[in-house]
């Protein structure tokens, strides 16, 4: 809302302050400034400011409005103008009928004959363009200046080009409207009307049609003013996407009881500028009184929000130079809001008109505040991302983020769970309506980009959420996806699962096993495509991808971290562990056939040896036989003798003491090396 | 064979006398050509065995007279003495030697790979930046869901249906009007006071959502930081108090913060939040639009229909809350131009530079 420097002087005559002071003032009570200009108007110097208006102050989308705040700060008084001509009301009964009643507040109207339209005098014209609105004819320009200075919009109708009853109601009929600047707008079923028994004559609270358009040859009129439901003007403006500066004025809670002083005035500059007569009585549509009941308010609580003490008379003067009417009993105000106040219905809201008019920069801001000590409720997945952001950053790996938003089709490509695409309905972009149910989809994008830039490292992961729907469940997971590209078509899945499962393991998971994937995402090379599991819980996914680059190598994992905070409150490992005696390592042969799990046959191992004496337990070479696979498991004993381990190494293998050693594949390990991939057959 | 008759006078075959010094001599010239344990023990062979120099003279000495042992015998005594410590004394230079010769072929470069370093988002790094301030002061983290519904997003952020404070954010519908994806992490604070009592002080950094065509300086994507305290007594005094103090951590003890009424539903009375623009120092210029402050974001008093439809008894208790707008903080920090950088596409990282982690 703009302001001119000269017109807030002229409402408050008793202002010295210069207008950076004003505009600084006014930025510190709620309108923050967005415009400063030296202007020229009626040939001096002046000031046009610019404030944004918060959206539950449609009272200072106005000339007065603003002034008022002004005046208020400085507790000066404002003078009003002056309604003269004061109205005189003929006695006819206007033919107005109101249909749509719960979507009108007010409606004020007259019907005024001879009139003498013209072109605006300068300083009007002047004035308006001030405001971006281009002059029109004297009696538009008018209802603009009356809009800009009271904050209530209005509408003048040509009578001559009416026919019958004038009608607010919700369009049925119309499937279309030409708006005053001649544009032709669509128009479906329901929106706030006003018409006549022929034609549809305005968009309520939007704009006039042309059909009733006020020229210079314009002698009799129908000025009204009306106050509507603030969400059916801002509906019907959205959805017919147009806005104006009345729909922005209407759309919000304006005060029905404003319209008066507002219309009269109205009425006075008409009269005054293009003569005429008032015809009719005056036409007031006003159902709901709303009989404004008192706050009861105790000042105290100015203090107590603040931080800071603030005497009883003090708010009483604010609340005053505000316009509040505030009766005093004992240590009690009884307040009562001013016309225009639609915002006004709590004791929080005085203590905010007290506390932003005592002013802001009056609390001290430099204390650290004493606050107890509370509960900390930070969830375990908070920590759990922070030290999984660590670990693959130490590893070399770089913290990506995508939009979950995705193109259609993506999600084909990149799903492996069992649940459908959430789709939104207004996306920003159309083609990304969809979204995310892999991490995979913003990994692979974002690499395409680092190698259309020529990037020549790729490894990288993300947090962030996967989306789908069961059913009418709206689901959304947290996920950790990690990326790795290699330049060359060297085999290197196993360095990537090494990543992974030091991952989790750091983390503190030791059963850690892959089974082929049930679902397996279109984009996965079939073959190389695993779920991860830790104990029995399917926790992610890794694979291979299809070729994305010739000679290059893509993989991909994920995650879930919501599976894995659980399964962490059930699992303790004490990896330190006092060593009594030298380890004994030992290794057997086992075929397995090729359908089974080497998994699944370590966890039994596992089980039969116990916990308490296992230090590790590795699978050292492999070997492919004809339908079954070889394996050397090596598997090292803490806190036995050579004899314990051997007796448990051959109880757990089943394992016979008499068979020779040749036979059995049974050896004691010559050098237990660091590396645990030692001997391991490619 | 070495030759030694030099440095022995005979006299009818027997040993008259010894010429210690040039024996010596002779010995030292012959151990400082040895270079290898092998020629040093061959050396100490013509010595010391059998049929060596030190053993034949002994045996000489057998034969001599007792007068003439006397005269003899220490001398060749004493340069068995001296041999025997020039012997060990070139041993240990050889095994120095070797044992050099060891290292040197040992020895390896320290090649000229560079490691390639792994790194955080620059929102992860502001994010965690903040959250470090708040956890030392004795705040909780809690994110929620992004698929909010209308319930959480807005009625009990005190935006009822229809409520012109819901054209301030342009919502992205699941499925309108009550599934949509969350447009602020108050969300997580409506959910917050449903579901914990108080006292409670709580930060949401979180990802949110709003219908709006993204260009260089906005995106339907972006990052929120909210904060959450409800306790028995609290005031503007103490919500100025907090975000003073982080703005300083954050910016440094100079910056310039102002608090001027801003309009939010959720709070009442309203805060906004204004640093000083660190370019032009409060005189205005493009970055700050003219007006020489920055803003930060919002925060007030929270709303006692909140309180209230959370269950909480608004007379006994009182809170502040504030949500501060990551994206610009993360681009002022990082020199990035484009707030669609910070989703993918053009940020990258340089392979072997990391942020200072303290």
């Amino acid at each position: 809302m703009k302001i001119l420097y000269s017109q807030i002087k002229e409402l408050v005559p008793g202002l010295k302050k210069d207008p950076k002071k004003v505009s600084e003032i006014l930025t510190l009570i709620g309108f923050m400034r967005d415009g400063f200009d030296k202007v020229r108007y009626q040939n001096r110097n002046d000031y046009l400011l610019s404030f944004e208006i918060r959206q539950n102050r449609p009272d200072c989308l106005s000339v007065i409005g603003l002034a008022k705040e002004v005046a208020a700060y400085y507790g000066l008084k404002v003078k009003m103008p002056r309604i003269f001509p004061a109205p005189s009301y003929g006695t006819k009964k206007l033919d107005i009928k109101v249909n749509a009643k719960n979507c009108v507040k007010r409606i004020l109207a007259v019907e005024i004959k001879n009139l003498t339209n013209k072109e605006s005098p300068k300083w009007l014209k002047e004035f308006l363009s001030l405001y971006e609105i281009n002059s029109i004819n004297l009696l538009v320009d008018l209802s603009n200046y009356v809009m800009i200075l009271t904050g209530y919009p209005s509408h003048l109708l040509d009578l001559d080009k009416i026919n019958g009853t004038l009608c607010w109601s919700l369009n049925n009929d119309f499937k279309e409207i030409t708006t005053l600047d001649g544009s032709k707008v669509k128009l479906k079923k329901g929106e706030l009307i006003i018409k006549d028994n022929k034609n549809i004559l305005a968009l309520a609270g939007i704009v006039g049609g042309k059909i009733a358009a006020i020229d210079f040859n314009s002698k009799s009129i129908i000025a009204e003013m009306a106050v509507y439901d603030s969400f059916v003007v801002r509906k019907n403006s959205r959805d017919l996407k147009i806005t104006t500066e009345a729909s922005n004025r209407l759309g919000k809670d304006l005060d029905p009881r404003g319209s008066e002083f507002a219309f009269k005035l109205l009425i006075s500059l008409i009269i005054k500028n293009c003569k005429g007569k008032i015809e009719s009585e005056l036409f007031d549509f006003y159902l709901d009184k709303n009989i404004i009941k008192p706050i009861k308010f105790d000042p105290r609580l100015s203090g107590l929000y603040a931080g800071v003490d603030i005497l009883k008379s003090k708010s009483l003067k604010i609340l005053k130079n505000l316009g509040f009417e505030v009766k005093p009993l004992k240590d009690i105000f009884f307040v009562k809001p001013p016309v225009g106040r639609t915002d006004i219905s709590l004791t929080e809201d005085l203590i905010e008109e007290i506390l932003r008019m005592y002013g802001y920069d009056k609390i001290p801001k430099d204390k650290i505040p004493k606050l107890e000590i509370v509960k900390n409720i930070t969830p375990k997945n908070i920590y759990l991302a922070e030290k999984i952001r660590d670990i693959l950053s130490y590893s070399g790996f770089d913290e990506i983020l995508s939009c979950p938003l995705t193109k259609k089709g993506d999600n084909l490509k990149f799903n492996y769970l069992n649940w459908e695409i959430i789709s939104t309905q207004n996306s920003v972009n159309e083609e990304y309506p969809d979204l995310r149910q892999s991490m995979a989809v913003g990994l692979v994008n974002q690499l395409n980009e680092y190698l259309k830039k020529g990037v020549r490292y790729v490894r990288i992961f993300e947090i962030g959420k996967i989306f789908g729907k069961k059913g009418n469940n709206y689901k959304e997971e947290e996920m950790l996806g990690v990326l790795m590209h290699i330049f060359s078509d060297d085999k290197s899945l196993p360095l990537f699962k090494e990543v992974i499962e030091r991952l989790l393991r750091t983390i503190g998971f030791n059963e850690i096993y892959y089974l082929d994937s049930e679902i397996k995402p279109e984009i996965a090379n079939p073959y190389s495509c695993w779920d991860i599991k830790i104990k029995e819980e399917t926790v992610g996914i890794i694979y291979k991808l299809k070729p994305l680059y010739l000679k290059q190598n893509t993989y991909f994992s994920e995650i879930n971290l919501g599976k894995i905070v659980k399964l962490l409150e059930k699992t303790y490992y004490n990896p330190a562990v006092e060593l009594s005696s030298k380890l004994v390592v030992l290794d057997a042969n086992v075929e397995i056939k090729n359908d089974k799990s080497i998994d699944d046959y370590l966890k039994k191992i596992r089980k039969k040896i116990k916990e308490k004496n296992i230090w590790t337990i590795e699978v050292v070479d492999r070997f492919l036989l004809k339908e079954k696979i070889r394996y050397t498991i090596r598997v090292s004993y803490k806190n036995l003798s050579d004899k314990e381990a051997k007796k448990i190494h051959l109880e757990a293998f089943g394992l016979s003491q008499r068979s020779s050693e040749a036979e059995q594949g049974f050896r004691k390990a010559q050098v237990v090396g660091s590396n645990p991939t030692a001997g391991l057959s490619k | 064979m070495l030759k030694f008759n030099y440095f022995m006078i005979y006299n009818n075959g027997k040993i008259t006398s010894i010429n210690k010094e040039d024996l010596v001599y002779n010995l030292k010239e012959n151990i400082s050509r040895v270079e290898s344990f092998e020629q040093l023990k061959k050396l100490y062979r013509e010595y010391f065995e059998k049929e060596g120099l030190i053993r034949k003279l002994f045996n000489e000495i057998k034969d001599l007279s007792k007068e003439e042992k006397r005269k003899i015998a220490p001398i060749v005594q004493e340069f068995q003495k001296i041999a025997i410590k020039l012997f060990e004394e070139k041993e240990i230079e050889l095994k120095n030697t070797q044992f050099r010769k060891e290292l040197t072929k040992g020895a390896e470069n320290l090649g000229y790979n560079i490691s390639k370093v792994g790194h955080l988002h620059p929102i992860t790094q502001t994010i965690r930046a903040l959250n470090k301030i708040f956890i030392e002061m004795g705040y909780s983290i809690l994110d929620g869901p992004e698929i909010e519904t209308d319930e959480y997003c807005f009625r009990r952020l005190n935006v009822p249906k229809n409520h012109p404070a819901m054209d301030m954010q342009d919502t992205i519908y699941i499925n309108e009007p009550n599934i949509l994806l969350r447009t602020q992490t108050s969300s997580i604070e409506a959910r917050l006071l449903e579901k914990y009592s108080p006292p409670l002080k709580v930060v949401c950094p979180g990802r949110v959502y709003r219908n709006e065509k993204p260009n260089k300086s906005n995106h339907f994507i972006f990052h929120h930081y909210q904060g959450v305290v409800v306790a028995r007594e609290i005031s503007l005094k103490d919500l100025f108090g907090t975000i003073t103090y982080l703005f300083k951590n954050i910016y440094g003890s100079n910056v310039k913060i102002r608090f001027r009424n801003k309009y939010y539903p959720e709070v009442e009375p309203g805060i906004g939040p204004d640093m000083e623009c660190f370019n032009c120092k409060g005189r205005g210029c493009p970055i700050c639009k003219g007006v020489g402050w920055i803003e930060m974001g919002g925060a007030g008093i929270i709303h006692p229909n909140i309180l209230k439809m959370a269950g909480i008894d608004n007379k006994k208790w009182r809170g502040f809350a504030f949500g501060l707008g990551l994206d610009r903080w993360v681009m002022a920090k990082y020199n990035i131009t484009d707030i669609r950088t910070l989703l993918g596409g053009n940020l990258g990282y340089k392979y072997y530079e990391n942020e200072n982690i303290i």
